[in-house]
């Protein structure tokens, strides 16, 4: 077991290292790929390392990376702040979700980019515009999970607070929304997602730095290895947030990452 | 109600049998969906529970003993009848009626310390005072190496021990137990039932225990209720002699007292009747 | 009983809160002009933009041409997703070596959001068909691939095996066998692919382009005219959910061994 995983892990690395070997034979002089279209593995590495000393088109990478953590950071916070509550609100009082559900489903379907124009013309093209966008985009997650999450806490376990003397309002604290913890640790992972992918589109359309912003005016700059450092920034940045969350898993909700029983 | 088998309990030997009921179901029907149209699952059932007394509801399995149990708990408002504590209608559930269920129900989220201080935490009770009947709640039910543990770290006989724990901690004065062994492999179940017999002895808990195993019926009652199929009707209720020599040992010998075989078979003809019968 | 006037008292209350939206819209713009209509259009202004961009061309077409050229190229990218997918999905989980070989390039396309990808497409592609469909095609593969590998790797053994032992080969077995158990979760696959690229091909036309419904948004923000950027947005939605809705209803025809009993 353990020696099959080694195996796995290295034959993984190893088919990195192919096609990295694959890559920069192809983008070699002379070779069968113009790099104006797919610069060469040295190339985008060199770019790299120079674009995390000197500023490209106003900022340094790390100024770049801050600034699109901070948009998508502060849209998707103050998704959860709204989501959780009102997702939770929702699946526990039913008349509050006949009311909102309506509305909610009637936006569900808009792709959230489409929200992008809209909010320029509105509050123009400053950090208002995508945060909100980015707000819209993680609400959706935030909201139906928070939803399903309450509605998959086992009702047996209300009637048994309820018999241990526990009223409605405890019972939602101390059992729903406790109950529900690795639901909405996997509801912050989705949400994430797609504020992330949303932020990129918005800072595609209307910013003044951030790593979109980065990618597109390298685009119409033709400077392609910058372009896959941006591109390969976005990506990584993606999975270490969404790495992050899943860690957090293991201290909020303890008990939902345990083995199995010892019997 | 039809009595059968004659007291072979002396009545006055044990003050309890004189006590004015402590749980009273009251000519409870309930129905699931509208009426004459849904589930008819209990039809005008009337059980009387004194105080320190263990009765046990055995039936088919779908007669609706759990959901007289829900009903009893105050978990579910009967269709017709009343449930009453004390001579007073009972409300809505509380503390004063515990409840032990098949499925544990344990809070996944909260450690067998939690879980078990959850009921006190809930009701206000000082820390001190949860503190000290926690203690004494994890040394009589063997849970003290636990007291950490989360649910799904424990076998399933050890959650149920910390069930039982969340309810007696409440110092309820009804015990209700649904097929609280239900889930259990038979070498746990076992060890379970004859701790609780214990516990009732030492004790005298008022409890409300209901079960499909015969002779568990008979092991740990003081009078046996069989139900009909469903709709669960009251079929016969059997009293059994309290203070034998079956109810203070173990179950296994206790299975080979002849007058236990007798009760044994006697009820489990009862219950046979309602399975078989179409 | 209880459900029954649940939903209808649910029907009750939605109908009741999106009457109040409505009323709440009409008077803060046709009644009372609390808000500007540069800002909030009326109702009627967004119906009477809707009649005129279906009836005058907008930008040299019609609404129905804008969705055509939309849905062109959205099919293109998720037809090759699919085309491309579901081959590789099925042999990743038939052959853990060309998934050990290949997966460093398909995790770069699964965890590089869509959009990224946008700038790469122009520079590749320019403001052609293509540039569109490959970010549509980006943002439909993934769900493509790991769901078909997934109804492959759900199949159980013993059918194989059965299917060995009266003699079959491995390729009959794989399209006798293993892809009519896997199809179910390949439909599911395809169907969140095609919802993924939808919802991608709007941000591809926003930034590229010079019809379609994403285009039909970006220039109603450079005309400041918020009635055609709702006129779009509604218009992206309501095909959104019909493209779903007969995705969702075709399942028991594509897939006639999924109808449930009774
Ligand atoms: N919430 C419910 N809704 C509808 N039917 C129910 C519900 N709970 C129980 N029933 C039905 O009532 C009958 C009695 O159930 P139950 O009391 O659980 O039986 P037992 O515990 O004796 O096995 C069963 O037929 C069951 O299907
Ligand atoms: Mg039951």
């Amino acid at each position: 077991m353990g020696q099959s995983r080694t195996l796995q892990v290295a034959a993984g690395l190893g088919a990195i290292l192919a096609w990295i070997i694959i890559w920069a034979w192809l983008t070699r002089p002379g070779g069968p790929v113009p790099t104006l279209y797919f610069p060469a593995p040295d190339d985008v590495w060199a770019k790299f390392v120079r674009m995390w000393q000197r500023p490209y088109i106003g900022s340094t990478l790390p100024n770049h990376i801050l600034a699109s953590l901070y948009i998508v950071l502060t849209g998707w916070g103050l998704a959860a702040l709204v989501g959780i509550p009102l997702g939770i609100a929702m699946a526990w009082w039913k008349k509050l979700k006949w009311i909102v559900f309506p509305t909610f489903q009637l936006i569900r379907p808009v792709p959230p980019l489409a929200w992008i124009p809209l909010t320029i013309l509105w509050l123009g093209i400053g950090d208002s515009a995508r945060i909100s966008v980015v707000f819209i985009a993680a609400l959706v997650p935030w909201l139906m999970n928070s939803m399903l999450a309450v509605y998959s806490v086992d009702r047996l376990l209300l009637d048994a607070a309820k018999t241990l003397g526990a009223n409605d309002r405890q019972i939602l604290a101390r059992v729903v929304c406790r109950t529900a913890l690795p639901t909405l640790v996997a509801a912050a992972r989705m949400a994430l997602g797609n504020a992330w992918s949303t932020l990129v589109a918005a800072e595609i359309l209307a910013a003044t730095a951030g790593l979109g912003y980065v990618a597109v005016n390298a685009s119409q700059l033709l400077d392609t290895d910058v372009l896959l450092v941006a591109m390969f920034m976005i990506g990584i940045l993606g999975i270490c947030m969404t790495g992050l969350i899943g860690l957090t898993q293991n201290w909020l909700a303890p008990w939902s990452v345990l083995g199995a029983r010892r019997d | 109600m039809e009595q059968s088998v004659g007291k072979m309990a002396s009545g006055s030997t044990n003050p309890a049998t004189e006590a004015p009921a402590k749980l009273e179901l009251r000519n409870i029907s309930k129905w699931f969906g509208p009426v004459g149209d849904g589930v008819h699952a209990v039809d005008d059932c009337s059980i009387e529970v004194k105080k320190g007394e263990f009765i046990v509801v055995v039936g088919p399995s779908g007669c609706g003993k759990s959901t007289l149990m829900t009903v009893g708990a105050g978990l579910e408002n009967p269709t017709q009848g009343e449930v009453l504590v004390d001579g007073k209608p009972a409300g809505s559930p509380g503390p004063t009626r515990s409840v032990v269920f098949q499925k544990f129900a344990l809070f996944p989220s909260e450690t067998v310390e939690q879980n078990i201080k959850f009921g006190l935490q809930m009701t206000g009770v000082s820390a001190a005072e949860q503190e000290a009947r926690l203690v004494e709640q994890l040394k009589i039910m063997g849970l003290e190496l636990f007291r950490k543990s989360y649910p799904s770290e424990l076998s399933g006989g050890m959650q149920q021990r910390v069930a039982i724990a969340r309810a007696l901690v409440m110092q309820p004065e009804i015990l209700l137990m649904d097929e609280p062994f239900g889930a259990l492999d038979a070498q746990t179940r076992t060890i379970l039932q004859e701790e609780v017999q214990r516990l009732h002895r030492e004790k005298h808990y008022t409890v409300l225990f209901i079960t499909h195993s015969v002779e568990e019926a008979v092991y740990l009652g003081d009078r046996v209720v069989v139900m009909t199929k469903r709709p669960g009707r009251i079929k016969r209720v059997i009293d059994l002699p309290r203070d034998v020599i079956w109810k203070t040992g173990d179950i296994e010998l206790a299975a080979e007292h002849p007058e236990f075989i007798e009760f044994r078979r006697e009820i489990w003809g009862l219950v046979r009747e309602e399975i078989v019968s179409i | 009983m209880g459900v029954l006037t649940d939903r209808g008292k649910a029907t009750a209350y939605g109908i009741f809160s999106l009457s109040v939206l409505l009323t709440l819209w009409i008077c803060a713009t046709s009644l009372f002009q609390w808000i500007e209509p540069r800002v909030l259009p009326s109702p009627a202004q967004v119906i009477r933009q809707f009649a005129w961009i279906i009836t005058e061309p907008f930008s040299g077409l019609r609404l129905p041409g804008h969705i055509l050229f939309s849905l062109e190229r959205w099919g293109w990218g998720v037809l090759t997703a699919g085309l491309v997918g579901i081959p590789v999905g099925v042999f990743f989980a038939w052959n853990p070596w060309f998934k050990t070989f290949l997966n460093p390039v398909f995790e770069l396309i699964h965890f590089i959001p869509p959009f990224a990808y946008i700038p790469l497409a122009v520079l590749w592609f320019g403001a052609s068909t293509a540039t569109q469909a490959m970010v549509v095609f980006v943002a439909a593969f993934p769900a493509i691939v790991i769901n078909s590998q997934l109804g492959v790797a759900q199949v159980e053994k013993i059918y194989v095996d059965a299917a060995r032992v009266f003699g079959a080969s491995p390729f009959r077995t794989l399209c006798r066998v293993v892809l009519p158990a896997a199809a179910p979760s390949i439909y599911t696959g395809l169907r969140i692919a095609i919802s993924n690229g939808w919802m991608a091909l709007v941000g591809a036309e926003l930034v590229v382009g010079k019809v379609g419904l994403g285009f039909m948004i970006a220039q109603g923000q450079e005309n400041a005219s918020v009635a055609t950027i709702f006129v779009g947005v509604i218009t992206i939605g309501c095909l959104g959910v019909l493209i779903d809705t007969l995705v969702q209803r075709s399942e028991r025809y594509v897939l006639p061994w999924r109808r449930v009993a009774g």
